[in-house]
């Protein structure tokens, strides 16, 4: 892990919020190192419908909100180009939707300075002719939709390329507390088993709904309300465009359209721990009887997966608020830093909880803020300004491009590996190349594989087998090992994804899919009987 | 709605949705002709239900190089060949193939059509003016040197079958002779039936009319020919979907008069019958009321001689002829739905041994096969029909549908002839040994055989 | 419009042996299917009865019919007919047949690097099926760019002494990469684009070199070489026999992820034996309805171009498979549907169907949905009253088989397709439309 641990910051967590306070951290020349216990992106980040806000579901309970949200929209577009599709937003007024609600849209969106532009119902069901034709009112907003972990991963390209690092499968595992402050912390690989203790200066936590765990490693109370929230992925887009009901935000509003999928979202349940939930077809159901009012052929279209995340709820007590607005700034109630000197007596920690992944930049700036503040650090931000590493200014996402790129070389100038997402092989030894030691699962968080209909059913074991050559050649000795547990793992947790789907086209596709694999292809003989698999209650992120 | 009820609506639904029911199971690839024999064409799979998840109606943002700049990244949809096979082995209700037309009609959509793509749609203007100097013509199209400028400079290849203009069009003989007999009164709707001849009864295959004419009056039918124009479906194939439909309104008028009175209108190609039961509805897009009512009243020729013989309408006293006969039938054909009625048929003329070549497509595919770029391939799908044709030793063969008879006639020397012309020898057959009854038109225009 | 004695809706392996099964007693049959799918999807054999407990088919059988509810329970005695009757006629379409009901049930490798339990196997797989010799070794040969066959992982999850269960198994396990002509540079192939090449006569003779060179470059001799199921359509036999005679070790053929060539040479060769017992098989058949009188099918409609297509029966197969083939369809709302004819179907309740971790050893209860019939294969209500006279269930679709955890699909559809023809054409003549009497 290199000579020497002597950074001036640990960042636990490789969330987005992670991320972003790592690359604000190696910008103002602190040298930094974030860890995270799984694959970036692998706790809320990854598991949320996929928008970027442009406001207008704040506008009406949290002005503040919004106004930030369209703050940090603006920027993203400019700075993460390539990680966000400009797929523009409606709100609708279905009949369901309140009239002072629809009538007062418009006036809260200019308070909140979120352009919004009602534009004729004709002109938003020609763009979109699966909207609900009852829809009488349409708003343009400027939504749209993002890639978390592209995001993440040019954030921390950009840190180390100011100095800084990040790990991933590293396990905070303790923290040792003299008096008033953190002297050090004991990490776990969570693949080798080996430990590093690092000696940071100062500690931030961006673990989310996880925080609470890490603060009681310092005996500090950080009480978090996980909530989780149920999301649906449709085999296809119904629209190009996000739509929203125009009312106070609630369960199943929302259909965002990402890469190749729609996601419905979602829905607003506490849970106690936010590593054990389930997803039900109650629920499944209640989202999409939600969804018809937006689109009414819901019902009748695939769905491929359902999935939930958990987000980092947390109520402030009274004294952090005024603890926070000490430097006479306001915060916004949408997210909320944490200052473990004042609140706990531990002078160097803080923890950010809230917010969302529209807002994980400024939700870094403020947090960075107060940490170089404790430190002494006089640099300022300049994370808005600097475009991230490997984005071409104005080049957002294209649906197509992908199509577009094989087409253009004949539609057969390299193998495709996972035709539902059209990923080659070339991408694929790519993304090993550039992350020697991953798993199946971060291949298709890399490069979208086996996130298609047939979820992995055609193209996990040729991922595998990609892996099996390549370790080959470099004589790596847990060749087979490997394979078996992304064969295995990467069809378990889509079969989780599948069940409380289960019906029409997709139970069908899984049962052929089974079919296949139990048949001719022997999977369970793969399955180690001595160690079974740890099975958590969890579905996996997809989009 | 249940899933199990919205399964069969699916066929009523949105092409482009039907990618829904997509398992991946890639049985399309496994009866793709095309993808059989080249590489250019990636597959019906790809190319469908895949690709089709990447289709957006959104501009790419920044051009990628190679690509034009528009909304439809797709370019080797082109080599899809539009038979259907893949449609009908789908396990899962995928119109794969409708999906494909689609593409094609919008990746074509930004470009200007190729010349030679225009030609091969505009078949009534081609014929017209092929009809009207076919002596030229006829030399020109069977004169080796002028067929290689015209696959440099049109792209149709050298040695694609082409057929034979006729000396004046079947309209123009039909009118004649309706003026020699002068007006008489129409026979209601159980005597008489409506005869869509298409472009190639017109303008090359005047035989194939006339012995439909035959047929039916042999059966108790008078014929009407109203104006009739081009289906369509070379405008489809080639994607000019706006000169499509402008022949669909047309058609549509002109027949549906006859539709709503209840006459059944009666077609020789199964290529245009299947274009104006459902291609005016599922690829143009015209689903009004008339379309439908035409739609409805529509028939082959062999459907619906085989629907007389069910209802014991059908005169059946065939004379015996003694000849085995290889029978194709055409990728078209399979999309109506109604089984092989030619073979149905064929089995009531005595000692007739017609043989189902079981091949799945001859590879012409309408105009497909004719073009430079494609010829080879079509030649590679057809050949193992053409195989099993010469094997047969047979004098001659039988096909349902024009493009795929001068297909198989020009790769294997084999005679090709509509189902009804063989069932009218019969008849011939029938009548040359008893003798009384009432012989066929014979038509003008009428190719000797 | 159409007359058949009997209509066989599904071409899978049980809808396709009724159809033999009632041509040859002279009956006209017509098989309509709305596509291809099992048999295309599967690995070719015939597996009767793979569970781990039994040590042969037949044991596997004995065991299952004493499961409850299980289809052996009143099919297992006819497996053994059923199987050496099909035997001639898979031949007959160049698909031979190795391994009966006392063969031992062994391990074979397959195409991921695992093992699965079989008995009787095409003869091109049944190389892979013998006792591992002291010493023996087992090449497995891929092909150089082909995307559905990964021979370094392959061998390298071969090698493992668990994935043979700690018994018998091959000594070493050797990757060797072959580059066959013309298609090194090639993507996208998928293997019934190699198998087209097999079946050309001079293309395959350089590819054989090809394959008996890099074999040859791995020390030692004897031994099998693993490659994948991709050796020829029409031509198979004729290619089996050329690599058996030239290679210095075995070759077999590991089934992949579909499409699958042993499987499509298995509808092949069924299929071909139906339309010479002078059947008609027509797929592209989107069924609409069934139409009955009371307890009588009278005809089946499919969908066609503006109208539809009638084929009038007098009696009907109904073979469309479980939930994989499309004959069960579940809703959203938990119900599963047998979609042509409403039949009951026997199933668990929907928050029932599917256990927490897709290899739960325990199966998942919904594997063992399906329509339970009589013992002649006529669906029976909830109660156990039959509900059409004229109505026969065979293949996947019976209820109570686990047809894929079992191992037991192709036993339970190829006896229920041969009993569903037996049953049909023995009933005594006197309704116009059923065939007469029952062939020996």
């Amino acid at each position: 892990m290199g000579d020497s641990h002597a950074y001036d910051v640990l960042v636990v967590g490789g969330g987005a919020t992670g991320a972003g306070v790592l690359r604000d951290l190696a910008r103002r020349g602190l040298r930094t190192l974030l860890i995270e216990r799984d694959d970036f992106g692998t706790g809320t980040t990854g598991r949320y419908h996929g928008l970027l806000h442009s406001g207008g579901r704040y506008v009406a309970k949290d002005a503040l909100a919004a106004r930030e949200c369209i703050a940090e929209n603006r920027i993203l577009r400019r700075i993460a180009p390539a990680s966000i599709e400009d797929t523009g937003g409606y709100f609708v007024a279905t009949p369901d939707d309140p009239d002072d609600y629809v009538d007062g849209f418009q006036a809260a969106c200019a308070a909140a300075d979120v352009d919004c532009e009602e534009i004729p119902v004709a002109d938003a069901f020609r763009a979109e002719p699966a909207l609900n034709p009852r829809i009488r009112r349409v708003f343009r907003l400027p939504d749209g939709s993002v890639e978390p972990w592209q995001l993440i991963e040019s954030n921390v390209a950009d840190a180390r390329a100011h100095g800084s690092d990040a790990w991933t499968y590293q396990r905070l595992v303790g923290m040792e507390r003299d008096g008033g402050r953190i002297v050090s912390a004991t990490l776990r690989d969570e693949r080798s088993g080996s430990v590093t203790r690092i000696t940071p200066r100062f500690v931030v936590s961006c673990a989310g709904a996880w925080s609470g765990q890490i603060a009681a490693m310092v005996d500090v109370t950080v009480t978090m309300h996980p909530g989780k929230g149920t999301m649906l992925i449709f085999n296809q887009r119904m629209t190009d465009t996000v739509v929203n009901r125009c009312h106070k935000s609630s369960d199943g509003d929302i259909m965002v359209p990402v890469h190749t999928v729609a996601i419905l979202g979602t829905t607003e349940q506490r849970v106690e721990d936010p590593d054990r939930y389930e997803i039900t077809r109650d629920e499944v159901a209640a989202l999409i009887r939600e969804g018809e009012k937006l689109f009414p052929d819901l019902g009748r279209m695939r769905l491929l997966r359902a999935y939930a995340g958990v987000r980092p709820l947390y109520q402030p007590p009274a004294e952090v608020t005024a603890a926070a607005m000490k430097d006479g700034r306001q915060i916004s109630r949408a997210h909320t830093v944490i200052d473990h000197d004042a609140m706990d007596g531990v002078e160097n920690f803080v923890t950010i909880v809230g917010g969302k992944l529209t807002t994980f930049r400024r939700m870094a700036e403020d947090t960075v803020d107060l940490v170089c503040a404790k430190l002494g650090v006089t640099e300022p931000c300049t994370t808005a300004d600097a475009i991230l590493p490997n984005q071409v200014p104005g080049k957002t996402y294209w649906l197509g491009h992908r199509l577009a790129e094989h087409e253009a070389e004949g539609g057969g100038d390299a193998d495709l590996l996972c035709e539902c997402e059209f990923v080659t092989r070339p991408m694929l030894d790519d993304f090993l190349d550039r992350h020697p030691g991953c798993s199946i699962d971060d291949v298709r968080r890399g490069t979208r594989i086996g996130m298609g209909p047939c979820q992995g059913g055609f193209c996990t074991f040729r991922a595998a087998g990609l892996v099996g050559e390549r370790a080959r050649r470099v004589g790596a000795a847990d060749v087979a090992e490997s394979a078996d547990r992304a064969i295995l793992g990467f069809l378990r947790e889509r079969f989780k994804g599948t069940r409380p789907i289960a019906a029409g086209r997709q139970l069908q596709e899984q049962w052929m899919i089974s079919g296949v694999y139990e048949g001719g292809l022997g999977v369970r003989s793969l399955i180690e009987h001595e160690t079974p698999e740890a099975s958590r209650e969890v579905v996996d992120v997809h989009r | 709605m249940t899933i199990a009820e919205l399964i069969f609506d699916a066929q009523e639904e949105a092409v482009g949705y039907s990618s829904d029911e997509c398992l991946k199971c890639n049985v399309c690839v496994t009866v793709c002709p095309v993808a059989r024999v080249t590489d250019l064409f990636p597959g019906p799979k790809y190319v469908g239900p895949q690709a089709q998840r990447f289709r957006t109606g959104r501009a790419q943002p920044v051009q990628v190089p190679g690509t034009p700049f528009a909304l439809s990244p797709d370019l080797t949809v082109d080599y899809c060949s539009g038979c259907g096979w893949c449609t009908t082995a789908c396990p899962a209700g995928v119109k794969i193939a409708e999906m494909n037309s689609q593409s094609r009609a919008r990746m074509k959509a930004g470009k200007r059509p190729k010349l030679r793509d225009w030609g091969l749609g505009q078949t009534d203007l081609v014929g017209q003016m092929g009809v009207l100097v076919s002596p030229i013509t006829n030399r020109v199209l069977f004169n080796g040197p002028i067929r290689t400028i015209m696959e440099w400079t049109v792209g149709i290849h050298r040695d694609a079958p082409f057929p034979r203009f006729g000396k004046r069009t079947f309209q123009s003989t039909w009118k004649r002779r309706q003026k020699r007999l002068g007006s008489r009164p129409l026979p209601g709707p159980d005597k008489a039936v409506v005869y869509f001849h298409g472009c190639s009864a017109n303008y090359y295959e005047q035989h194939v009319a006339a012995a439909a004419i035959a047929i039916l009056k042999r059966n108790g039918f008078e014929t009407i020919i109203p104006e009739q124009v081009c289906c369509g479906l070379p405008m489809i194939s080639n994607a000019l979907y706006g000169d499509a439909r402008k022949k669909a309104r047309k058609n549509i008028d002109a027949l549906v008069g006859y539709a709503r009175q209840g006459y059944r209108i009666i077609g020789t190609s199964t290529s245009c019958t299947h274009t104006i039961k459902a291609e005016y509805h599922e690829m143009l897009d015209v689903k009004d009321d008339d379309a439908t009512v035409v739609a409805n009243a529509t028939w082959d020729i062999c459907e619906f001689l085989l629907d007389l013989h069910e209802q014991g309408k059908l005169d059946t006293r065939f004379g015996r002829l003694d000849e085995d006969l290889p029978y194709h039938a055409p990728c078209q054909l399979r999309s109506h739905g109604i089984g092989l009625p030619a073979m149905e048929l064929f089995a009531l003329v005595p000692g007739l041994r017609a043989a189902d070549m079981d091949h799945d497509c001859c590879g012409i595919a309408g105009t497909y096969g004719m073009k430079k770029e494609k010829y080879p391939i079509g030649m590679a799908v057809g050949a193992p029909l053409f195989d099993k044709i010469r094997a047969s030793g047979a004098a001659e063969a039988a096909c349902d549908s024009e493009t795929c008879r001068w297909q198989i006639e020009k790769a294997t020397g084999t005679r090709t002839r509509h189902p009804i012309e063989i069932l009218l020898q019969a008849y011939r057959v029938a009548d040359a040994a008893g003798g009384a009854t009432p012989g066929p038109l014979s038509g003008a225009g009428t190719r000797a055989p | 419009m159409s007359t058949a004695d009997v209509v066989v809706i599904g071409a899978g392996l049980a809808g396709l042996t009724a159809a033999i099964r009632v041509a040859e007693s002279g009956a006209r049959v017509h098989v309509l299917a709305k596509g291809h799918a099992a048999t295309h999807w599967g690995p070719g054999g015939i597996d009767v009865a793979g569970i781990p407990a039994a040590s042969t088919p037949r044991d596997g059988i004995r065991r299952l019919a004493g499961e409850p509810g299980h289809p052996y329970a009143f099919l297992g005695d006819d497996v053994a007919a059923a199987l050496e009757w099909i035997r001639p006629h898979l031949a007959a379409g160049g698909v031979e047949y190795l391994g009966d009901l006392d063969t031992p049930l062994g391990l074979v490798p397959t195409s991921i690097g695992g093992t699965r339990r079989a008995a009787i196997l095409p003869a091109g797989q049944a190389a892979a099926l013998a006792p591992w010799a002291v010493g023996e070794r087992l090449i497995i040969c891929g092909i150089r760019g082909f995307k559905d066959f990964w021979p370094e992982a392959i061998a390298a999850s071969l090698a493992r002494e668990r994935i043979w269960e700690g018994g018998n198994r091959p000594t070493s396990v050797t990757a060797v990469s072959v580059v066959l002509p013309g298609l090194a540079p090639r993507h996208n192939l998928n293997a019934l684009t190699i198998a087209g090449r097999f079946d050309d006569p001079a293309w395959r003779a350089t590819a054989i070199e090809a394959i008996a060179r890099a074999v040859g470059s791995v020390p030692g001799s004897g031994g099998r070489v693993a490659l994948p199921a991709v050796l020829g359509i029409r031509e198979h036999a004729a290619i089996l026999a050329a690599l058996q005679k030239r290679l210095p070790a075995a070759p077999f053929e590991m089934p992949l992820v579909p499409p699958s060539v042993p499987g499509i040479r298995l509808y092949t060769a069924l299929r071909a034996a139906v339309i010479r017992a002078g059947g008609r098989v027509q797929i592209g058949e989107m069924i609409e309805r069934v139409e009955h009188d009371g307890r009588r099918v009278t005809a089946v409609v499919s969908a066609a171009a503006v109208r539809t297509y009638t084929v009038r029966t007098g009696a009907l197969v109904l073979a469309t498979g479980g939930i994989a083939g499309g004959g069960l369809v579940a809703e959203r709302d938990g119900r599963l549907l047998e979609p042509l004819l409403g039949l009951t179907v026997e199933a668990p309740p929907a928050d029932d169907w599917l256990l927490v971790d897709a290899f739960d050893p325990a199966g998942h209860p919904l594997e063992l949905a399906g329509i339970r019939t009589d013992a002649e294969l006529r669906p029976v209500a909830a109660d156990g009253a039959s509900l059409f006279d004229n109505v026969r269930v065979a293949g996947s679709l019976l209820a109570g088989q686990r047809y894929v955890r079992d191992r037991c699909g192709d036993g339970v559809a190829l006896t229920s397709g041969w009993r569903a023809a037996r049953s049909l054409t023995a009933v005594p003549a006197g309704h116009a439309a059923e065939p007469g009497s029952e062939r020996p």
